[in-house]
């Protein structure tokens, strides 16, 4: 068995991902052109195109199981890399790709189906001695059932959907009297986004971090872990920024945590790269969250503390080689920080802000990494996520990493739609970021805005209004220029009269 | 009468209520200080629009603009501003006098959007964090909330129609 050719069944930054990885290991790789997106970055970087624009199907490719499967098998494709979100912990697709015979890059089916139901995750856990917050042995039925546990575990309590993730499906209660109407929102809302209504309830643990651990095993029973990820700074459970590692551990403290991630992995045999998912509390006591069986978006910071291409990783095991690595191998060096820059307005509470990239420069330095699906020209479109880029700067320590990060941030340069940029220039200002003693309620609680700008930017960005106003009302337009500038302005003062309303 | 001969100044303004004066004609330099600093609105191929200012690029694009208001982006934060004349200024200071009245607050519009619902009505009494109005903005709803408690005195906004930032959408009168 030998992997020849993958298709990708992703788009966006990953898609390039896997496809350089697969490019240095003389792996040919098939991407799917869309008619969303014909022009994007990722097409550029596949060996062979499926042309998928002519589809009048209502699912997009990247959710259809069926069609997937059939682009695998018209294009020789020998495997199938999901990447993240889409179909990537999908149970029923990982078992449809082997059964026709192609390599899913990803976990068995089993693992998947496993993990994805929380409420088998938590059970598997409980047997397994990792600790978890106290909760409901399985499903509750009814807010009767919540109350009666909830009055044993102490309240507050977090309701979540048995197949959920992302914050979708979770309420937090902090008294009986919500109870009945929080189980009945969580319970709705779980069966809108996952199509299965079930809920659990555990005790909620206040102001955690969230350290998550990537662990890699081989088909072959070898499982190890390459130490955490700080994921604390998040806004409504979607993370912003990540870290490798985290300040928040000790060499003891790790070494707990990632036996226990790798004990959860072993009972579901689990091979692939995968994310064990914890929260820390103020005391450093963890508690096993969930386990996500795919690569993260955040894979980046442990490939660079690590040096390990997990991608590659994910490939040879695929493969069915086994594990070149053991956990003595493996060595934490450096430190990395990612910032995603996603095309959202950070002044209207990070709402989406799609549209075309019109100028696009992004830094390089050896402390650098970037890895993005767009370009300049592209368009960020409202049916996928927002995501612009991906900014991973590493530095010899913390300190360092957080400087670089500081330079790398006004480096660059996107314009066309708004950006988190200036949500991260502020972060890395932030006293208690640079203390590392945030959590993840820091975003809601511990910041008043949410961007930056130094002490004359509001000035110039006033005398830049004049200008355009004095531009546009006050200067003889028979004459022309008198500053030479006219010109050159005239074509997106054009574009602004376009947009005039 | 050429009007644009009288005109000596700007005052721009912020949303905020900022104010910044500005001589004609419009100098580029800003004084910070003792010192005057050079300033510069460029535009090349590789960047587009930017301001020069101390040895550094900042980007800068147009929003949107509607008569003397523009709301603007500069280093990727959006500002919006008004650019009056000594006359509108004057005019304005006249308006404002008999309006601004202490012991009320406006509910204005965060970002630019369409009205989809109003959920108040003049002389429906709101709580501090009340939503008074649902804005759509890049497709996402948005409850717009009462920034005091108190009594709404106005509505201004109407369903289906479009809102620029910092539009006022209602006054309440504060209890």
């Amino acid at each position: 068995m030998k992997i020849k050719k993958i298709l990708i069944a992703n788009r966006g930054e990953i898609a390039v991902r896997i496809m350089s990885t697969a490019r240095k290991m003389n792996i040919l790789t098939v991407a799917v052109k869309t008619s969303a997106e014909p022009n994007a970055m990722y097409l550029s970087h596949a060996d062979e195109i499926f042309d998928n624009t002519e589809s009048e199907s209502e699912i997009p490719v990247f959710l259809d199981i069926e069609k997937l499967i059939s682009i695998a098998l018209e294009t020789a494709s020998d495997a199938l890399h999901p990447g993240y979100g889409f179909l990537a912990e999908n149970a029923y697709f990982a078992q449809k790709c082997l059964d026709n015979g192609i390599i899913f890059i990803g976990p068995s089916p089993d693992a998947i189906y496993k993990m994805g139901n929380k409420t088998i995750a938590r059970k598997l856990a409980l047997k397994s001695d990792i600790p978890m917050a106290m909760g409901s042995e399985g499903n509750i039925a009814n807010a009767e059932e919540a109350v009666s546990i909830a009055e044993k575990i102490g309240y507050p309590v977090i309701i979540k959907a048995a197949s959920g993730g992302g914050g979708r499906g979770m309420r937090i209660v902090r008294k009986a009297e919500e109870m009945e109407k929080m189980f009945s929102i969580a319970s709705k809302e779980a069966e809108i986004a996952f199509n299965d209504p079930s809920v659990f309830i555990e005790k909620y643990i206040e102001n955690p971090k969230h350290i998550e651990f990537q662990i890699l095993g081989d088909k072959h029973g070898n499982i190890i872990h390459l130490g955490e990820r700080e994921c604390s700074i998040q806004r409504k459970h979607q993370k912003l920024l990540e870290e490798a590692p985290s300040c928040a551990l000790d060499p003891a403290l790790r070494k707990k945590m990632g036996q226990m991630a790798v004990k959860i992995a072993k009972a579901v045999d689990y091979y692939s790269a995968g994310t064990v998912e914890y929260l820390l509390d103020s005391d450093r006591n963890f508690y096993f969250m969930e386990m996500n069986t795919r690569i993260q978006v955040e894979h980046p910071v442990t490939e660079i503390i690590t040096g390990i291409d997990l991608i590659e990783q994910q490939i040879k095991i695929a493969n069915g080689e086994k594990l070149s690595l053991s956990q003595d191998h493996v060595k934490l060096k450096g430190w990395a920080i990612e910032c995603r820059i996603n095309a959202e307005d950070v002044q209207a509470g990070f709402a989406p802000d799609p549209g075309k990239i019109e100028k696009l420069s992004l830094p390089s330095d050896k402390y650098i990494r970037i890895d993005t699906g767009i370009k300049e020209g592209s368009t960020i479109v409202s049916s996928y996520d927002s995501m612009i880029a991906k900014l991973i700067v590493s530095g010899r320590d913390r300190k360092e990493a957080i400087k670089n990060c500081k330079m790398a941030l006004d480096k660059v340069w996107i314009k066309g739609t708004k950006t988190t940029l200036p949500f991260f220039r502020l972060l890395v200002r932030n006293h208690k970021f640079q203390e590392g003693s945030f959590t993840t309620a820091f975003i809601e609680k511990d910041l008043d805005r949410y961007y930056y700008n130094s002490e004359y930017e509001e000035m110039l960005a006033a005398w830049f209004t004049t200008k355009l106003f004095v531009e546009e009302n006050l200067q003889d337009k028979n004459q022309g220029s008198d500053n030479g500038l006219k010109e050159e302005m005239s074509p997106w003062l054009l574009n602004k009269r376009i947009t005039q309303f | 009468m050429n009007q644009k001969l009288k005109i000596n100044k700007l005052y721009t303004l912020s949303s905020e209520k900022k104010k910044f004066v500005f001589n004609l004609p419009l100098k580029s330099s800003i004084r910070i200080g003792k010192r005057n600093y050079p300033v510069q609105l460029k535009s090349d191929e590789k960047f587009g629009p930017y301001i020069l200012w101390k040895n550094r690029k900042y980007p800068v694009e147009i929003v949107r603009s509607r008569q003397n208001r523009y709301e603007i982006l500069f280093n990727d934060i959006s500002y919006t501003f008004t650019v009056e004349t000594p006359f509108s200024m004057q005019r304005m200071k006249v308006l404002d006098s008999g309006k601004v009245k202490s012991g009320q607050e406006t509910v204005k519009a965060p970002m630019p959007g369409k009205i989809i619902d109003v959920l108040v009505r003049e002389g429906s009494a709101v709580l501090r964090g009340e939503p008074v109005v649902i804005l759509e903005a890049m497709k996402m709803q948005n409850e717009i909330q009462s920034p005091v408690s108190g009594t709404v005195i106005k509505i201004s906004a109407k369903p289906n129609t479009t809102v620029m930032k910092d539009d006022v959408l209602a006054e309440i009168k504060i209890d």
